[in-house]
């Protein structure tokens, strides 16, 4: 729990304060009356001058806290009592009191609550005494449920299940871990309570059922000026004041506890995109269909700006492919964004360009920008769940984004999206069209979001992930089904993966993405063949093997955005580490013609790659201390720590299926190279059996 | 359609609960109701008064007779006699019933055509000048009990500017333009509170659902930006202001013994606070059952309205 606001926790206070002073700040008797002043206005006697009795009405005003306040702080408090013992027996003892703390409470949520407050007050007449049960009995069920929904949440915790075996009785694991857990919701539920019996006091009171005269109350007093309201309007206004100021402050309590116990709280505000008010420069006659250059994406963290993408540059000619490979957390899936023009608000392009068809993307105004996507370029989007929307059916989100950039009858637009459907091999198209995201398999929602990427035939496609989700057949097909795409319409493609058999099938160019930045660059059989980075080298190390042994793992995880370490950032979980290394971020450097490369050691690489004792295992031991090891010792104890590099003499031979299948994640199934799922900024890979989330 | 009968099923099941509870509670009285009626004045009552009136209220028979009885009754639409006046109770409740959900529909509109295209606009401009100014006025909205805001209303539009009378009733087909006059008052009462909170609500929802993936896809295809506001963003953030509309029904339906209190607008909830201070149990009992089935078919209508607007809520 943050801390909360303290403005209205400091109101609230002041209130119950002021109501516990009355008594001792010596004001008139709030019952005296003295009818020769009548509605008399005010003095120095009385502040705020006199009711139509005669009564003082600031003595009034103040001693009606004392009547409203304890009200609801006593029926908030037996509710919160009553309900978190409910809550507490309900969801540990059993089905029985499950049963009847739940559904029994559930009863009164039968009844609007001011409905039962009356029907009470009929049986039992009006009077403070028969508030405080009412008002428990209507609050009761909210605090069930709440700490209902705790328990249930935190029962199933391994912790509970720890003091069960040391041997702890029911009640005391209830009390003492439990309570804590839930106190956050309990909290916000009891200031809701007392802020809505405050409300309901002072309704019922108004109506002559609530709090009797002469005892002061807001309500009552609100009803009675309400006669004289024509003479003394002013009567009217200081009850109604203290009343809803009373109301408000402890309304913006309940606002700030529910926003310092809430977790999932979004930031305050959010940074706006500025937009950006320069032309677009004039678009060059030939050139690569996509040209990214020097790319940097800056994001506002309180900490200070980080940059997850820094100088970035990426070229795809039409009906090639470029892969963009690399762990999670890479900035991968961001750089696919900020072609498309559709960075998240907290993120914006720092420098570099992106040139579409000559056209620079950040510095397009959102109408050209539309007039773009989804027409001339298109993005397959990670999740196909939450990426497509929940309540409209899958054929009208496809034919959406024909209506959007052609002028074609609904009737054509439906068989253009049917066979789309059945071009990605949706089996029943016509069927399938009709159908909600939720009723269709994962696979089947990745394909309907390839073809909706897919429905105007593009000149660039960014697939992010697009074969993650699909077993071993159905991603053939996806890959023909976009090599098809690249010949036969000349488009160009950018595959973000972390699948190497993936990128070796489909790909011409490919990049290897590490923390931000391009490692290594170059052709596919150039770069797959002969890497010239040790990251390249590990992940290709990383990737299943042909003879069924378990590939090696890359130890350590990505840098984090805000703690890249000087230099280079792959160094600190870098075989070939030396202090050189630190000395300065390495550059990207053209090693050979068309492949680059950001390591300065790369020679020595290629040495390690040569020599004999690469293909013998070594004990990992060696590898978890490599910055143990003297920087100048000779290259026949280093090649040790860089490991065997059998699999990179030819991924594409590789098969499908490897025998490690039953050592891999479900989701896993296209031979994963890369431990992780990619979600960029999650820097804790999922699947560790990579080892990689090990330090 | 299976979840719809369902969910008709579960109503019943909950009108009947209610049912029985009103009854019980009235029974449950501590000491005898028809004693308790006749002894006020702190005199004793007259034992053949006392007899007579058990008589009437059926009291003197054996409590499972009653409950069975006041079922059969209850289901011809007899809910008893006033205490008052012995007039059917039914018939009254007949006639005034219209006219509270007249109260409640036109205060629901009121609050659903401000607070929505508000709660968008604010949600819109997050953090601008236009939200900060609506949100304050929807957690001033929130804070200022009902029946304060129409004592205020009646204070400056009836008594102060003359605009308006403080309050009555006039059927539709007698006066169509005084009918509406009245109306107005009572209804932006009740809807004050009621847009606060849908505006609360859609500006929230608003500034969630754009965070979401599926609204990322409708700009990655290039739609206008009109019908990603409204056919993706708001379409889905319907569904949670629709879940805060039948949370605050119960808030909805409390607000119009208050409401048609202070306008004196002859409702059925009116009509409950005069039953209550005299002590009328047949007339509690019949208002009390009507409008909490009313309540329960609310709850029912916003579910399958729920239903409709979220796909996923079908197959549950």
């Amino acid at each position: 729990m943050r801390r909360p606001n303290l403005i209205p926790v400091g109101a609230v206070a002041a209130i119950a304060i002021v109501a516990l002073a009355v008594p001792v700040l010596g004001l008139p008797n709030p019952t005296a009356m003295s009818i020769a002043h009548r509605m008399a206005a005010s003095s120095a006697a009385h502040w705020l001058g006199q009711d139509e009795y005669g009564r003082d009405v600031l003595s009034r005003l103040l001693w009606g806290a004392r009547v409203s306040l304890p009200v609801a702080a006593a029926s908030a408090t037996a509710a919160c009592l009553l309900g978190t013992a409910l809550g507490l027996a309900g969801g540990y003892l059993g089905r029985v009191a499950e049963l009847l703390a739940l559904r029994g409470t559930d009863v009164v949520l039968c009844f609007p609550p001011l409905l039962l407050a009356l029907l009470v007050v009929t049986i039992l007449g009006p009077g403070a005494a028969t508030l405080i049960p009412v008002l428990t009995l209507v609050f009761l069920p909210g605090f069930v449920r709440v700490v209902y929904a705790g328990v249930l949440s935190v029962r199933s915790q391994e912790y509970i299940d720890a003091m069960r075996v040391l041997g702890a009785g029911r009640l005391r694991i209830m009390l003492r871990t439990i309570l804590p857990n839930i106190a956050g919701p309990i909290l916000v539920q009891y200031s809701l309570a007392a802020a809505s019996a405050v409300v309901l006091e002072s309704g019922l009171s108004f109506l002559g059922l609530g709090v009797l005269p002469p005892a002061p109350s807001w309500g009552l007093m609100i009803a009675a000026a309400r006669s004289t309201m024509t003479q003394a309007p002013l009567l009217l206004l200081w009850p109604c004041l203290a009343l809803s100021l009373t109301i408000l402050a402890m309304n913006a309590l309940c606002d700030a506890l529910r926003d310092a116990t809430d977790p999932h709280r979004a930031p305050d505000r959010l940074p706006r995109r500025l937009l950006n008010l320069l032309a677009s420069g004039l678009p060059p006659a030939h050139g690569p269909l996509l040209d990214v250059r020097n790319l940097t994406i800056e994001i506002d963290t309180p900490d200070g700006p980080i940059q997850p993408v820094r100088d970035v540059s990426l070229s795809v000619a039409p009906g090639t492919t470029l892969a963009v490979v690399g762990e999670s957390g890479s900035g991968k899936t961001l750089t696919g964004l900020a072609v498309m023009g559709l960075l998240p608000s907290v993120a914006r392009v720092a420098g570099g360009a992106v040139r579409m068809e000559g056209q620079d993307v950040p510095r397009l105004n959102e109408a050209a920008l539309r007039r773009l996507r989804g027409d001339r370029m298109a993005m397959v989007f990670q999740d196909p769940l939450s990426s497509l929307n929940p309540v409209h059916r899958v054929g009208a989100q496809i034919a959406e984004i024909i209506h959007a950039h052609r002028a074609l009858p609904d009737s054509v637009a439906r068989d253009r999206v049917v066979a789309l459907l059945r071009r990605v091999g949706i089996p029943d198209p016509a069927r399938r069209a009709r159908a909600y995201p939720h009723e269709l398999s994962g696979g089947m929602r990745q394909r309907a979001m390839i073809a909706m990427a897919i429905a105007n035939d593009p000149k660039l496609l960014i697939a992010d992930e697009p074969t993650t989700a699909l077993d071993v057949t159905i991603q053939a097909q996806v890959l023909d089904l976009l090599a098809g795409l690249k010949r036969e319409h000349g488009m160009g493609l950018v595959l973000i993966t972390h699948s190497l058999p993936v990128v070796a099938e489909i790909a011409d160019q490919v990049a290897v993405m590490y923390a931000g930045e391009i490692v290594e660059q170059g052709s596919v059989a150039e770069v797959l063949a002969r890497p010239l980075h040790p990251y390249t080298a590990a992940l290709l190390r990383s990737a299943p093997a042909e003879d069924g042994s378990m590939p090696d793992s890359i130890l350590g995880t990505v840098p984090p955005p805000h703690a890249l370490p000087p230099g280079c950032v792959f160094g600190p979980r870098c075989g070939l580490h030396t202090a050189l290394c630190d000395a300065a971020r390495p550059p990207l450097i053209d090693a050979r013609p068309g492949h680059g490369t950001r390591c300065i050691r790369w020679r020595d690489l290629v040495a390690v790659e040569l020599h004999p004792c690469a293909d013998e295992r070594h004990p990992r031991a060696v590898e978890r201390h490599p910055r143990a090891r003297p920087e100048d010792q000779p290259v026949q104890a280093r090649c040790q720590t860089v490991g065997p590099l059998r699999v990179s003499r030819d991924p594409r031979v590789e098969p499908e299926d490897d025998g490690n299948g039953a050592a891999a994640p479900e989701d896993d199934r296209n031979g994963t190279a890369v431990p992780g799922d990619d979600g960029d900024g999650a820097a804790a890979p999922k699947n560790d059996w990579h080892g990689a989330a090990v330090p | 359609m299976r979840w719809v009968i369902r969910r008709i099923g579960v109503s019943l099941v909950l009108v009947w609960i209610v049912a029985s509870i009103v009854f019980l509670a009235l029974r449950c009285v501590p000491g005898d109701p028809a004693e308790l009626l006749l002894s006020q004045g702190g005199a004793a009552p007259d034992p053949a008064a006392v007899a007579q009136l058990r008589e009437q209220l059926g009291l003197d028979r054996p409590i499972w007779t009653q409950y069975f009885a006041s079922f059969d009754a209850l289901l011809h639409g007899d809910f008893g006699n006033s205490l008052q006046d012995d007039s059917p109770v039914a018939t009254e409740i007949w006639r005034r019933l219209p006219r509270t959900l007249e109260l409640i529909a036109a205060s629901t509109v009121i609050a659903l055509i401000t607070g929505l295209p508000l709660g968008l606009a604010a949600a819109l401009r997050q953090g601008g000048l236009f939200d900060r100014i609506a949100s304050w006025i929807a957690a001033a909205g929130l804070a200022v009990p009902l029946f304060v805001v129409g004592t205020l209303l009646v204070l400056v539009f009836a008594q102060g500017l003359h605009w308006v009378s403080a309050g009555g009733y006039v059927p539709l087909a007698q006066a169509p333009g005084r009918h509406f006059a009245l109306l107005a008052m009572p209804a932006v009462t009740i809807a004050l509170g009621l847009f606060a909170t849908v505006f609360r609500m859609t500006r929230a929802a608003v500034l969630d659902v754009s965070m979401r993936d599926y609204v990322r896809t409708a700009r990655a295809k290039g739609l206008r930006h009109g019908r990603i506001v409204i056919h993706h963003v708001l379409r889905n953030a319907l569904i949670p202001v629709v879940t805060v509309l039948a949370l605050q029904l119960g808030t909805l339906l409390g607000g119009t013994v208050l409401v048609e209190y202070v306008f004196n607008y002859p409702g059925l909830s009116g009509m409950l606070v005069e039953a209550v201070n005299a002590r009328d149990y047949p007339e509690v009992e019949g208002i009390v059952l009507v409008i909490s089935i009313l309540f329960v078919t609310l709850n029912l209508l916003i579910d399958l309205l729920y239903g409709v607007l979220d796909p996923r809520v079908r197959q549950a």
